[in-house]
Order: C-alpha cells, then structure tokens, then sequence
C-alpha cells in the first residue's frame, strides 16, 4: 500500500486525531466527578490551613472525608455578600467555591468584557472565630489564588495559604510552598479605609529594632519573584477592597454593641 | 527467553541508561526529584507512556505515512501522558503527588527519552520487543531518579518516603541538597562512578 500520497496522509491523521480525540472526551468525562471532590477537598483544606487548624501537609494527609468533616465540625457560618457588604445566602452543607468560581468572580469584580453579573462573594466563619475569605488574581504564569483568615477584630490577619497554577518552582512558587512566607501574613493588619488594603513589597517592608516586621498592611516580598508577588498584592488588594464594606460594616456593628 | 529480547531489557537499564549515557531526560531529572515519592509517581508514569506509547506506534508502524509520522507519535504520546495526569488526579492518594509534580507530568510529552525510542526503536521492530524496550528505557529513568531523589530527600530534608531517619538523631537538612543545582552535582557523579565501571564508554 502506498502511505505516501496526499489522501492517505489526510485521512490517516483525521481518523487517529478524531479516535484520539474521543478516547480522551470519554475519560475526561468518566472522571470527572472523582477530580472534582479531590479539588473540594483541596479547597477546604486550604481554607482550614488559612484558619490555623493545622498544616497543609497534615490536613491534606488526612484523607478527603476527613477533611470534609472536619470543615463540617469546624464551620460556624458560611454565606454570600454582595459589594455593599449586605448578605445575599448561605451556602450549605460544605458549598465552597472552587478556583473556577472564584475567577468568575474576579471577573465580576473587575467588571470588563467578561463581566457576567454582579460578585457574589464567600465568607466562612469557622468556630475559632476567624473569617475566611479567598482572593484570586494573575501571577506571572497563571492564576494564583488563597485564602487569608482575619481574626474577630476583623483586622488582624490570622492565616494565609495560597496556591497557583503555574509558577515557577522554586521562586514564584514559594507562595504556596513556603510556609514561612505565608507566615509572615500572620498578625498584620489590612487597612480597608484605603483602596491598597495590604501591600506585598519589594525591598523591605518596615523592621523593628529586632528585624522583625512592624505590625501594619506592609509585608516583604520574595526575592526573584516579582511578578508573582505583584500578582498576589493586585490579587489580594482587588478582593479585599470588594469585601471593604462588609469588614468596615461588621466592625462599627461591633463596635456599637461595646459602647 | 532469546539473548535479544535480553538485551533489550537490560541494555538501558545499566550499559545504555538514557540519563547517564544518551543524556536524556536531564531536565526532569533535576526537577522531581526533591522527594522520592515524586520521583517514584513521575518514573511510574514514564514507564507507562513510554511501554504503551512505544507498543500502540509499533502496532501502527506499517500503516503511518512517512510524511506526518513525527506528528502522529505526537499525538498518541500526548494522548498517554494527558490519561495518566487525569488518573493520578482522580485518585485520592496520588492527587497531592500530582499537585506537586504539575507541569512536570505535562511535560513527560516533551521528554526526548519517549520520542527518541519510538523513533529509534518502536517503528522498526515488533509489539512485544518495542513494549518492553519503551518499559526498560523507563525503568532505566526512573532508576536514576530514585538514586538521585534517596539522595536528595535524605541530606534535604532528614527523611525517606517522608518518613523521618536523620532528623531524629539531630541532623540539620542541607537546603543546598534540595536546590536544582545538587541534582546536576549528584547526576554528574552517578556518570563518573558509571564510567569508571564502564570503561568502553571513556573517550580515548
């Protein structure tokens, strides 16, 4: 038989394209439902590492029905805010939003051709009395995304943990992988009076005499990771600004309830 | 078993390792390397995309037009790698695993040891001696890599398979160890010991 001519060549790749094509559309589609409960117990872990209940590696050690039950144990309050920071409905049973969500939300937020409504924003109280909000936004190769935990004064940041899709291993993926860089969120506070909630900077953020970070909206940056910090700091400012008014909100109300 | 077929197995595990002597594979080798249960997922799956790779193309071999034949490995080695990345996500216990090998699995497409035996081997020789020529040359990957990533994880981090060994006895982990740039070091001297075994492959 002769493969070389112009007929053969096209049909032959059309037919392994197609039946390729196929093979791959089938096991997609077959495990789909498996790849998403493993991301929803990805998501909740990393939500739970935000609030402190443990360590990435230990809550994701635990086994997906686990780390559900624990999220089940643990969640006092779950809901969705609009921008005025009015509350729109809960989410029940363990509802949370995954990356994919979150970034239509991003959209929602930033406005632009890719707007399809107006934000509907998660909030998660869990019962050690942090509130869990996500933030997502552009690093320099991908998405980047996480979860920053405030404590009741609402101010004070208690947690963060952060994932990507594709940075580089090594720099920019320090943000999910060091856990010291994520620590050194804990105990700052984001300013929601201005529209630069929190600012992740290059060069130094303000020391005290022991070389320890002042407690204010500054933390340092990774070094030969530029864009990706620039990324997270536009990601964290946009998403935190859109929940402004609902810390600035519950604060006066607690604020009121003391006086 | 025939003396050949022998030899296909054995060759590229020791005398003609893709890593150390046809230095292919070098990237990846530097990358997954940190722990070994990475470096054992991502040699798993190289084993498999290489064998069935290799065992699917010679099936096929009499039948791809010469002139698109580089494209059509492609896609039946794409179509491997994507199956094995949308298993290991399904599964609870290699999701993490998967999570932390990302783009490496990906780019298992690009590892020039799967193309390189398909094309050197699997469209001129029979099924059953390409799948386990596509099978050995894997294994003979993933031996290297888990030489390198015992290592690795060993002097990096105090532990093997993440089980504490040297952090018990008050061992500070070397960071340098878990750097890219130890890899090539621990690499250069798995080459040295091979070639001083090996003396054919000196250069005169």
């Amino acid at each position: 038989m002769n493969t070389n001519n112009n007929v053969y060549t096209v049909v032959y790749t059309t037919i392994i394209v197609v039946v390729v094509a196929a093979i791959l559309a089938f096991v997609s589609q077959s495990l789909k439902a498996k790849q998403e409960a493993n991301e929803k117990a990805d998501t909740i872990s990393q939500m739970l590492t935000a609030a402190q209940y443990g360590s990435k590696a230990d809550l994701s050690g635990m086994g997906n029905t686990a780390v559900l039950a624990k999220y089940d144990e643990e969640i006092e309050d779950a809901f969705v805010i609009d921008l005025e920071g009015n509350e729109l409905r809960k989410l029940e049973g363990n509802d949370v939003y995954s990356p994919k969500q979150l970034k239509r939300q991003n959209y929602n937020i930033k406005g632009g051709p890719n707007k399809t409504g107006e934000p509907e924003l998660p909030v998660f109280v869990f019962k050690n009395g942090r509130t869990v909000v996500p933030i997502y936004g552009a690093g320099l190769w991908g998405p980047v995304w996480g979860y920053i935990s405030f404590e009741t004064d609402l101010k004070t940041i208690g947690g963060a943990y952060f994932d990507h899709e594709s940075e580089t291993a090594g720099l920019g993926a320090k943000i999910k992988d060091d856990p010291s860089f994520q620590a050194t969120f804990v105990g700052e506070l984001a300013d929601f009076s201005d529209t630069n909630v929190f600012d992740i900077v290059k060069g130094g953020a303000p020391k005290d005499a022991e070389g320890k970070s002042v407690v204010d909206n500054k933390i340092d940056a990774i070094s030969g990771a530029t864009m990706t910090s620039q990324g997270l700091d536009a990601a964290i400012d946009t998403w935190l600004g859109a929940y402004a008014k609902y810390f600035l909100g519950a604060n006066n109300a607690n604020a009121c309830e003391e006086e | 078993m025939d003396a050949k077929l022998k030899e296909t197995i054995l060759n590229p595990i020791f005398k003609g390792n893709p890593i150390t002597v046809l230095v292919l594979g070098i990237c990846s080798s530097l990358a997954v390397t940190v722990t070994l249960k990475g470096a054992l997922v991502m040699a798993l799956s190289v084993i498999v995309v290489c064998g069935i790779s290799s065992l699917i193309l010679s099936l096929l071999r009499k039948t791809i037009p010469g002139r698109v034949r580089i494209i059509v490995q492609l896609v039946v080695v794409a179509m491997m790698v994507i199956l094995v990345d949308q298993i290991l996500k399904s599964f609870e216990a290699t999701y993490a695993i998967d999570k932390q090998l990302s783009v490496y699995i990906g780019l298992i497409i690009t590892n020039c040891i799967v193309m390189g035996r398909i094309e050197a081997f699997a469209l001129g020789n029979k099924p059953w001696p390409s799948f386990l020529d596509g099978v050995a040359n894997g294994a003979g990957y993933g031996l290297i890599l888990l030489i390198v990533a015992f290592f690795r994880e060993l002097l990096g981090s105090g532990t093997l398979f993440g089980i504490d060994i040297l952090n018990r006895f008050g061992y500070v982990p070397n960071n340098l160890v878990i750097l890219p740039p130890f890899a090539l070091i621990l690499l250069g001297c798995i080459v040295w010991v091979q070639r001083s075994v090996q003396k054919d492959l000196q250069e005169k």
